[in-house]
């Protein structure tokens, strides 16, 4: 690998260069031009909803700068509550194309502004040794075509790594259409390729976003899997064979630009955990931006629907649920005044009460109100002892919710007197007294 | 039942369990010196510090858990909790009379319990400093961070950053405990700090000693945190809830103006 302390290749723009301290001055003219189009670029990302540095590992080489330990760093939360992690900008906000639900879209009546390659390097490296970030978020619009805004995006990347020896965080959108070459290019380098799909149905697509299809997104998908599959494999033959994105693919589903049902979004996103191996899907929902009359007029972006989703999507992957438990031809949308843990166990009356101290360990990450952590202690601490209900409640187990679908000692609610109709309106008023459920994305 | 006086190092306090266990009693309580407060009716052990005997409690727990006790009992002691001396003996009593790692997994046992809860906070802790902490940039290319945590976890956190910042020189400082750690490019040491660096109420470093360039990074990095708010998603509860506001004093991002 090039990866060293000296750059291997010729990069036109990139001039000879200091490379302990790096940084050239920004004189304050050029600062405010950076600080314009940061504004701009930076605020035309934000509805991307991808935060995540997590899942890759890149240790620190040859005393360069930074690393990624496996697990993300959140460095600070904006006013909204969300995560704070990348440098999260577009490259550009121009582009050719006319997408409904975007802000950049062409017929939009917006500032344009581009990053130059070294802009952004200069702000990704002047923030990460400040600690204000894990690493970079590139996206862009397209300008030209796919190819011309790939290979910028590559060359970032590509400066990070060979010029200044960044062993930090990096994102790149895989820009569909791209060419095999760049994109292969683009795993060498990034932690994480995305291609988000936005619509959750090829025919909304066409209807909001006539220019893209299905194809163009799962094209790049597919390369991208097929091509980490392959170096997975060469690593366990030659040592010596590099990472390709070491933290996958990810992409992102807009909620409420179109009319699909909650069920075909999760199985959607099922299908690409499964069969694309997607490290995360991202829901989004939907932010009326500006009218236009393709894409529904809302008021607010439905948040608690974003967040059920969310938490069935943890279920999915986290607490071993199939699409079909969570929902079914009946409930083909989450219910938004409880979760779809609770759900499910309202429905499924007959697997409850579950035995503390003897059931499986899947049964007891079904409860209501026992998490993963709160399981996998529980199933060590009983090996040395019988479980009582105040055990429970010190581990973390949330006994007003969980105490009617469990049994154990100490449990002083005979369970077999609730039905469960009477079960949902106790927890909904005992909740009501309380504050309003916390939309959390879970980081 | 006697009170046992420890210096208020993390090897003074290893050093009274191991005399209590020598003794084979379990102390009525075990107190920092500064702390004590004479009576006439105690039986009071003054216990000096041995690196020694600290050492062989720290590999008697390891050895009975993998290699995983002695991290936690230090995490503990590092919490400065009141009365965490004798969660500690405790703690160290259940793993030698265990005598088996998996003790560590019984939480249904109170000392494991509350030790795991500490430690967990302890965690928590770090992490949030990996997060919170905003280097400034000297003139002289030395990296200052002001920070001031709820708990003494500035020893736990020089690994991380070393891992990280291996080729600039830094400096982070706990402002309420007053003292540092620095990495010179090779090792991280602890420090104290002489010469006024700090604002101590804003966090920010010396004019006189600050880069020129980096009020500019702290204007950029402010004016990205502003504009990837969504203000349509305006979330005050859950924004303070991770960012708790006894932290923002020394987040760039949080302070009100720059000139």
């Amino acid at each position: 690998m090039g990866r060293k302390n000296k750059c291997l290749v010729y990069l036109p723009d990139q001039q000879s260069n200091d490379m302990v301290m790096h940084t050239v001055f920004l004189e304050l003219q050029t600062m405010s031009k950076v600080l314009e189009k940061l504004t701009i670029l930076s605020d035309a990302a934000k509805y991307d909803a991808s935060c995540s540095s997590s899942g890759s590992k890149r240790a620190n080489t040859f005393k360069g700068l930074g690393n990624s330990d496996g697990m993300g760093i959140c460095h600070s939360y904006t006013e909204d509550g969300r995560c704070v992690s990348l440098l999260k900008i577009l490259f550009t906000n121009h582009c050719i194309y006319d997408c409904a639900y975007c802000v950049s879209r062409r017929t939009n009546d917006v500032k344009r502004a581009a990053f130059t390659v070294e802009e952004v390097v200069d702000l990704t490296i002047n923030f990460y040794r400040r600690n204000y970030i894990e690493g970079l978020f590139l996206s862009s619009g397209i300008f030209k075509n796919a190819d011309y805004t790939m290979e910028r995006l590559v060359r970032v990347a590509k400066t990070l790594r060979t010029v200044h020896n960044f062993n930090g965080y990096i994102h790149l959108k895989a820009i569909p259409g791209a060419s095999p070459e760049l994109l292969h290019e683009a795993g060498l380098y990034a932690d994480r390729l995305s291609v988000n799909i936005e619509i959750p149905s090829e025919a909304s697509l066409q209807k909001v976003a006539p220019e893209k299809n299905y194809s163009d997104i799962i094209t790049p998908m597919n390369y991208l899997s097929g091509e980490k599959d392959r170096y997975v494999d060469d690593k366990l033959h030659f040592k010596s064979t590099p990472q390709f994105l070491p933290a996958g693919q990810s992409t992102q589903l807009i909620v409420g630009a179109s009319p699909e049902s909650d069920t075909q979004i999760l199985r959607l996103a099922d299908g690409l955990y499964k069969t694309q191996k997607l490290k995360r899907v991202y829901y989004s929902g939907y932010v009326p931006i500006q009218t236009d009359n393709r894409v529904p007029l809302i008021s607010a972006p439905p948040l608690l629907r974003e967040n059920r989703i969310y938490q069935a999507d943890w279920l999915l992957r986290f607490y071993k649920f199939s699409v079909d438990e969570i929902l079914d031809e009946k409930n083909p949308n989450l219910e938004l005044d409880i979760d779809p843990k609770l759900s499910y166990a309202l429905r499924n009356p007959e697997k409850f009460p579950v035995d503390i101290n003897r059931a499986d360990y899947e049964m007891i990450l079904r409860v209501p109100g026992i998490g993963v952590k709160s399981a996998k202690k529980i199933v060590s601490s009983r090996i040395h002892q019988w479980l009582h209900s105040e055990h429970l409640q010190k581990i973390g187990v949330v006994l007003k919710r969980a105490r009617y679908f469990i049994s154990c000692p100490g449990l002083d609610v005979p369970r077999k007197d609730y039905q469960m109709a009477d079960i949902k309106r106790i927890i909904l008023s005992g909740e009501a007294l309380q504050a309003p459920p916390q939309l959390s994305l879970f980081g | 039942m006697a009170t046992y006086v420890y210096d208020g190092s993390f090897e003074g306090l290893l050093s009274c369990i191991f005399e209590a266990y020598r003794a084979k009693t379990v102390p009525e309580t075990i107190v920092e010196e500064q702390h004590h407060q004479f009576t006439l009716l105690e039986d009071v052990q003054h216990i000096p510090a041995d690196e020694g005997l600290a050492a062989r409690v720290l590999t008697g727990i390891d050895a009975r858990t993998d290699g995983r006790a002695a991290t936690i009992v230090y995490q503990l002691f590092l919490s400065e909790l009141p009365k965490v001396e004798m969660l500690i003996f405790n703690f160290i009593a259940a793993v030698i009379q265990r005598n088996h790692a998996s003790i560590l997994e019984n939480f249904a046992n109170e000392f494991i319990l509350k030790a795991s809860q500490i430690e967990r906070m302890m965690h928590r802790e770090v992490h949030r400093m990996h997060a919170f902490v905003r280097f400034q940039k000297a003139k002289e290319g030395i990296f200052y961070a002001a920070i001031e945590p709820d708990f003494n976890v500035l020893p736990l956190i020089g690994d991380h950053f070393e891992r990280r910042y291996a080729d600039q020189r830094w400096v982070i400082f706990d402002t309420k405990r007053h003292y540092g750690i620095y990495y010179d490019l090779t090792e991280t040491q602890f420090v104290t700090l002489d010469s006024p660096i700090f604002n101590l109420s804003s966090g920010d470093l010396n004019p006189e000693i600050v880069d020129d360039a980096e009020l500019i990074y702290q204007a950029l990095w402010k004016n990205y945190f502003h504009s990837v708010n969504i203000a349509e998603r305006k979330n005050t509860k859950l924004h303070i809830r991770h960012v708790p506001k006894r932290y923002w004093k020394y987040l760039i991002e949080k302070k009100r103006s720059i000139k």
